[in-house]
């Protein structure tokens, strides 16, 4: 039997499926642990992940895509990567300037912040600022 | 006679143009009914991936579910979570739900000192704060179809509410949207979250998993998450109930509108009638006078 080097990938969110790719041979994750490359008939793996970028490659055709996903774990089973996150964007639908602002005032309510609570909400608002500008302009 | 005709006439109007605006809100609120149904089924995919995730988990490692979400703890404070409308013009809507809340407080003995409310809506933080109950949260202004991002907030300070210890147990209750024509009040425990009824039909997650970094830092993500959907699709179904309870409201305000409006047309007609037979009477009275 011929191996499949290609398998299919899924982002969904509580806004319904943003992302779907048929034949991904490379699918480079952060998982809380770090960095995960999936392969075509890798393991069954269920992975909690970090607010991060996600990157979708088909060498096939050429092919990559990334995307900013806010948390949520991944799971891979029957040939098929599933991310679930609260929210997740495509590199190209997001809105640099607006990430921009997102990060400059989740970075001066992290100055200001008075307890640890307030601390934490900034500290994860920032990261996700930081993340959406990492995958939108690949800095 | 003649001062009864406009009386009836500017009742007539009225009527009219109470019904014309009953039946525009029954059309926007239809409309709004679709948009919610149709952003519901995203969730609904959502929802069940996590569902799997999670019921696969609690299958797997029933045994350690201390410091979790899992794990119940002895109950000290009920919170009740109750989602309500804004607005009113739903019918029935508010006041079916808070009557059976109030019901389940007596099922359960629970006094105003065993019980937090946490309110999304209007009505239902208006009743409750009257009555003297303890509610600690609140929140109005949910937009007609939510997405996630706007509740999320919400979502996860009732959560980190339970973490507090503010209560021991999370009840939601809620205006679940049956169909088009009857919703049914629910009220389910979402916290500490119960495996055992999740439906487990979902022959997709059989599989021996590996788990990165471990089974219990997975579990440690995807129970808030879990929890935090749950609310979310609450929210998202009370809504949808909303509207559809705002359509049929609606709708039999417009037919009693038309009802009234007939009446009064019978009504109108019988004046006129008997206001030129007078006329014709006093002309031939004054005739037969002249001769």
């Amino acid at each position: 039997m011929e191996e499949t080097h290609n398998f299919e990938v899924a982002v969904v969110t509580p806004n319904g499926e943003v992302f779907n790719y048929p034949n991904a041979t490379l699918t480079v994750i952060h998982t809380t642990d770090g960095e995960l490359g999936i392969m075509a008939n890798h393991n069954p793996l269920i992975s909690a992940l970090a607010t991060s970028e996600m990157r979708i490659q088909d060498k096939a055709n050429d092919y990559e895509e990334r995307l900013a996903v806010n948390g949520g774990f991944a799971e891979f089973s029957s040939n098929k990567l599933t991310v679930v996150a609260d929210a997740a964007e495509k590199a190209g639908e997001i809105d640099v300037n607006r990430a921009e602002r997102a990060r400059d005032r989740a970075e001066r309510r992290l100055r200001e912040a008075h307890n640890q609570r307030e601390q934490q909400l900034a500290q994860a608002a920032l990261v996700r600022a930081v993340t959406r500008i990492h995958a939108a302009t690949g800095e | 006679m003649a001062a009864s005709l406009q009386e009836i006439q500017h009742r007539i109007d009225s009527t009219k143009s109470t019904r014309q605006i009953t039946s525009a809100m029954q059309m926007v609120s239809t409309a709004k009914l679709s948009k919610i149904q149709r952003s519901g089924t995203g969730y609904r995919l959502y929802a069940q991936h996590l569902q799997d995730v999670v019921s696969h988990l609690a299958q797997a490692h029933l045994s350690n579910v201390k410091g979790t979400l899992l794990e119940s703890r002895e109950v000290k404070k009920v919170g009740f979570l109750i989602i309500t409308s804004d607005r009113g013009l739903v019918g029935g809507y508010n006041s079916m739900l808070i009557k059976r809340v109030m019901s389940a407080f007596e099922e359960r003995h629970l006094t105003k000192d065993d019980v937090v409310i946490l309110a999304i809506g209007g009505n239902g933080a208006d009743f409750f704060k009257k009555r003297g109950f303890n509610v600690a949260y609140e929140y109005r202004g949910v937009s007609d179809v939510p997405d996630f991002m706007e509740v999320r907030d919400i979502v996860k300070t009732v959560t980190a509410m339970y973490d507090n210890e503010v209560y021991d147990e999370l009840e939601l209750a809620y205006q679940h949207f049956a169909s088009r024509i009857s919703n049914e009040v629910q009220l389910e425990q979402i916290l500490p979250i119960d495996t055992t009824n999740l439906e487990t039909e979902s022959g997709s997650l059989s599989a021996e998993y590996d788990m990165n970094p471990s089974a219990d830092k997975v579990l440690e993500t995807v129970l808030p998450q879990y929890a935090q959907s749950l609310v979310f699709g609450a929210i998202l179904d009370a809504k949808t109930a909303e509207h559809s309870a705002s359509v049929n409201a609606m709708s039999s305000a417009s037919d009693n509108a038309k009802e009234v409006i007939d009446d009064l047309e019978l009504h109108y007609n019988r004046a006129r009638q008997a206001a030129i037979t007078t006329e014709i009477t006093e002309i031939t009275g004054g005739m037969a006078a002249l001769e």
